[in-house]
């Protein structure tokens, strides 16, 4: 054991243990690291494709906001447009109606400047209508530049199509670079406006923002509001045609009117020269008249000598027909005071019994004579009523008087009075020969005389419906007649209480 | 002591001198005393960015403060305007103390000098007071946000809350105002100190999500970062969109308002979020805020659902944040929200003011970027300039 061979030996062994232990260990160290760096390398390369997805959701997220942008721009467009349209087609005016395009509705259109410019038939040049966004001197610049180029801009009109500084290449007038010079802007829309009737124009809209240009939908809704200005100047046009006409009718109406106040007063000039003449040639009558009756009576006393019958017989007809034409003298008379307003009624509280049973007495004899029945029914209680007794007593002897005459023997007249509507009415009735229809309305007129064989043979002057008529009138009062041909007729008046 | 008093009115008529006075009528019709109207903040679209609306205000109303800017559009309680003037008139109890401040022309100086200059203006006889928070309209075009916000932390202090809004324009990018008192101004930023017994809370959420894989920024300088993965920064943004930087330049605007850039911040639940202002031709790209060199980013993607849900959580965390019922709520909301939201833009309104009551006084404005803290611990309630986010200030009595 002491042999150091031996342990020279064992130490080699042990090394040689020792080199393979280390060698195991290193070998197994180095697959441990070698395991850990592909872990890591498959960390490593997660992560980087996690960064490359993160690199397209970025783009995508970008791409999808570019097209919520556009599309919330063109639902805020839309909906201004919507509201806009609303407001201007509530205008009738047409200066009104660019007024309503406010800078809040072209920003939410998406535009920062605007000029509205319509043609002037009588100037030959464009005139502006809208501004928004530029100075004073600013517009007044752009007018001229645009009426320099007129002719581009009427040709544009002509083609009714839209054009944007994106489209307008494709055109060979109008040139872009001078439109964003003279309008300072960057990117712009333009827009024909065609009203059916009358001068046309176009819209200008613009934005300085370098960063957009017009999109197609852009000028969509720019021609859609161009559409709307037309629509709306057409409507505001008719609206001052039509309301043009109706002023002028009503101002034809006017004269109308005012022409036949004129004509009317005239008439009522001639029928008050009218009723002054007959007042006059009536007293005229009166005077010539009276001498005549005078003598005519002197000499049928034969308080000059005794006449032979023939020449009384004669004298009696004279002093007959006098009478009559005094009683018409005085008729007439009575009319051209009341319709001159000259008569003046002498209005006093009366009992119309006793009107009634005064005319009844004096028209007795003659119904007795043709057999007639005279029936009175007046109301119980009936009011006094304010009347002219004398004028009213006449109107009762002329609507009796005539009864009596156009009713045959054995005949019927009534006299109702009554209380109705306040007022009292009173109707005269007969079993007479009645009056024809179209009579009716000429009844009242004055020398009036119905076409029948009773007038033929009785003599009347035609003047006592007219006279009745006349003092009803004066009373306030109105008069009417009903009648059946061959049946009789009712003449009714009516009196006011108060 | 009286009790908070707010009226507020909207008009959408054009010209500037009858919107305001209409505006201001109809907020004080809500005014018990016209003469405790301690503020008025006024957001308009950009149409009344005229000297005119200030002076028919200050007509109306004497020299009451008043601090505002323009905006792309209006949000009230009483719907989304996008030509509209907006004016809060607030009486103030006693124990509440406000004072406002404004810093002119700041282009020519260092955005942190700016920030400290309006610091100190807004401490200025305000030494003894508890503070409660500050809130900062800025001009929306100014590019080192950042900056301002760490020079007014440098006079107000670390934690204490920033809020704000950078004024937005008619999306342009070409000019915002800022309004303060008697002065409209463009390169300006106003400030609002407000101390004392006030009870208020804040929400700030965006709803954007990450996407793809994370990257490092690994040579930035302030707002301007060059190199991304080792690689020229726009190349991150080539590689995504599948574009050269000639289309990149070209569809800039929107894909920074869709796709911006998140900042791992960690412990916060959130990304913080950074738009790209410009791409440079060597391939750097400019955010409107900081981006710090060696940050984890990630490329970020919003939607509408995700968008309106966080609508959701930053009205409810500001709600929850206060101990009674709010009196009124202020809120300034990304413009890129806006776009991305469009047509259902009101649907965010809606959200608010069903968390809030829908009778809750609300006025707000679409910011071009937003002042508001972090709430995770390790960040110690520090503000930060963000992107893409809303920011809801509720006041409580």
């Amino acid at each position: 054991m002491d042999n150091p061979e031996f342990w020279l030996n064992i130490l080699r062994l042990g090394n040689l243990l020792l080199l393979l232990g280390l060698g195991v260990f290193l070998m197994l160290t180095l697959e441990k690291n070698k395991q850990q760096k592909i872990t890591i390398d498959k960390l490593a390369k997660s992560l980087e494709e996690m960064d490359e997805q993160a690199k397209l959701i970025v783009r995508t997220d970008m791409e999808l906001n570019k097209a919520q942008e556009e599309l919330d721009k063109k639902v805020i467009g839309l909906y201004a447009l919507q509201r806009l349209s609303r407001t201007m087609s509530t205008s009738l005016e047409e200066m009104q109606i660019f007024k309503k395009i406010s800078p809040s509705y072209l920003e939410e259109l998406g535009f920062e400047k605007a000029a509205g410019f319509l043609w002037n038939d009588k100037e030959n040049d464009f005139i502006i209508q809208l501004n928004i966004g530029y100075l004073e001197d600013e517009i007044g610049k752009i007018r001229t530049a645009v009426n320099l180029e007129k002719d581009l801009y009427l040709d544009l009109i002509k083609e009714e199509k839209a054009v944007s500084s994106t489209s307008i290449q494709q055109y060979s007038g109008l040139n872009k670079e001078s439109i964003i010079h003279f309008f300072k802007v960057n990117s712009f829309v333009i827009s024909p406006i065609l009203p059916k009737e009358g001068s046309r124009g176009f819209l200008f809209v613009g934005k300085e923002d370098t960063g957009e240009v017009p999109t197609e939908g852009d000028e969509e809704l720019i021609t859609v509001l161009a559409n709307q200005i037309g629509q709306a100047i057409e409507n505001a046009r008719l609206f001052e045609k039509s309301w043009k006409t109706q002023l002028e009718l009503e101002k034809k109406v006017e004269e109308r009117t005012r022409e036949l106040t004129n004509v009317l007063e005239e008439v009522q000039k001639i029928s008050n020269r009218k009723t002054d003449f007959i007042s006059s040639v009536s007293h005229e009558l009166r005077t010539p008249l009276t001498s005549i009756k005078g003598y005519a009576a002197i000499l049928i006393a034969e308080k000059l000598g005794a006449l032979p019958p023939a020449v009384k017989e004669r004298l009696e007809k004279i002093n007959h027909h006098s009478d009559e034409l005094v009683h018409m003298v005085n008729d007439l008379l009575d009319i051209a005071r009341i319709e001159a307003g000259r008569a003046t009624m002498k209005i006093e509280l009366q009992d119309l019994q006793s009107i009634i049973a005064t005319v009844s007495d004096l028209i007795m004899i003659q119904c007795k004579n043709k057999n007639i029945e005279l029936v009175t029914n007046i109301e119980a209680d009936m009011p006094l009523i304010p009347t002219d007794r004398g004028q009213i007593e006449r109107v009762f002897i002329n609507l009796l008087g005539n009864a009596v005459k156009f009713t045959p023997q054995n005949g019927k007249i009534t006299i109702n009075a009554e209380l109705k509507d306040g007022v009292v009415q009173v109707g005269i009735s007969d079993t007479g020969i009645g009056i024809p229809e179209e009579a009716i309305s000429k009844l009242f007129t004055e020398f009036y005389r119905i076409d029948n064989a009773i007038n033929q043979q009785v003599k009347g002057t035609g003047l006592g419906l007219s006279l009745v008529k006349h003092i009803i009138e004066a009373h306030k009062g109105n008069i009417w007649v009903e009648s059946t041909l061959g049946k009789g007729s009712t003449f009714f008046f009516t009196l006011p209480i108060d | 002591m009286t009790a908070m008093n707010i009226g507020i009115g909207v008009s959408t008529e054009i010209n500037p001198a009858q919107a305001a006075k209409s505006a201001v009528l109809q907020a004080m019709d809500n005014i018990y005393d016209q003469s405790s109207v301690t503020l008025a903040i006024v957001f308009g679209t950009i149409e009344f960015a005229n000297i005119i609306t200030l002076k028919t205000i200050n007509n109306l109303l004497g020299a009451v403060p008043i601090i505002g800017c323009s905006s792309a559009a209006i949000i009230t309680n009483k719907g989304i305007f996008n030509h509209g003037l907006i004016i809060m008139l607030l009486c103030l109890p006693q124990n509440i103390y406000v004072n406002t401040a404004l810093v002119k022309d700041i282009k020519s100086d260092p955005a942190m000098n700016v920030g400290q200059e309006l610091g100190r203006k807004l401490l200025n006889g305000f030494k003894d007071v508890s503070r409660n928070f500050t809130l900062i309209l800025s001009d929306g075009l100014m590019e080192d946000n950042s900056s301002l916000i760490n020079g007014l932390q440098e006079r107000l202090g670390t934690s204490f809350p920033i809020v704000g809004a950078s004024a937005s324009d008619n999306l342009k990018f070409q000019k915002t105002y800022i309004y303060f008192n008697q002065e409209l101004s463009s390169d300006a930023v106003c400030g609002l100190i407000c101390g004392g017994k006030l009870n208020f809370g804040l929400g700030i959420k965006h709803g954007w999500k990450p996407l793809g894989k994370p990257n490092y920024v690994t040579k930035a300088s302030g707002n301007t970062v060059y190199e991304i993965n080792g690689a020229s920064a726009a190349r991150l943004y080539e590689e995504y969109f599948a574009c050269d930087i000639f289309q990149l330049k070209k569809s800039l605007k929107r894909i920074s308002v869709f796709y911006p850039v998140g900042i791992h911040l960690e412990g916060e639940q959130e990304y913080l979020l950074r738009n790209i202002l410009f791409v440079n031709d060597d391939g750097s790209l400019v955010f409107q805020g900081d981006v710090p060199q060696n940050s984890m980013i990630r490329l970020m993607i919003g939607s509408k659902e995700s968008v309106l849900s966080s609508t959701r959580e930053a009205a409810q965390e500001a709600k929850g944040n206060l101990s009674s019922k709010p009196n009124f709520v202020l809120v300034f909301d990304s413009i890129s929200r806006y776009i991305l939201l469009k047509r259902e833009a009101n649907k965010e309104l809606e959200i608010i003011k069903e968390v809030m009551g829908q009778d809750t006084p609300i006025i707000g404005l679409y910011t071009y970027g937003e002042h508001a803290p972090l709430k995770e611990i390790s960040y110690k309630g520090k503000s930060f300039f963000h992107n893409q986010t809303i920011a809801v200030l509720a006041i409580g009595g």
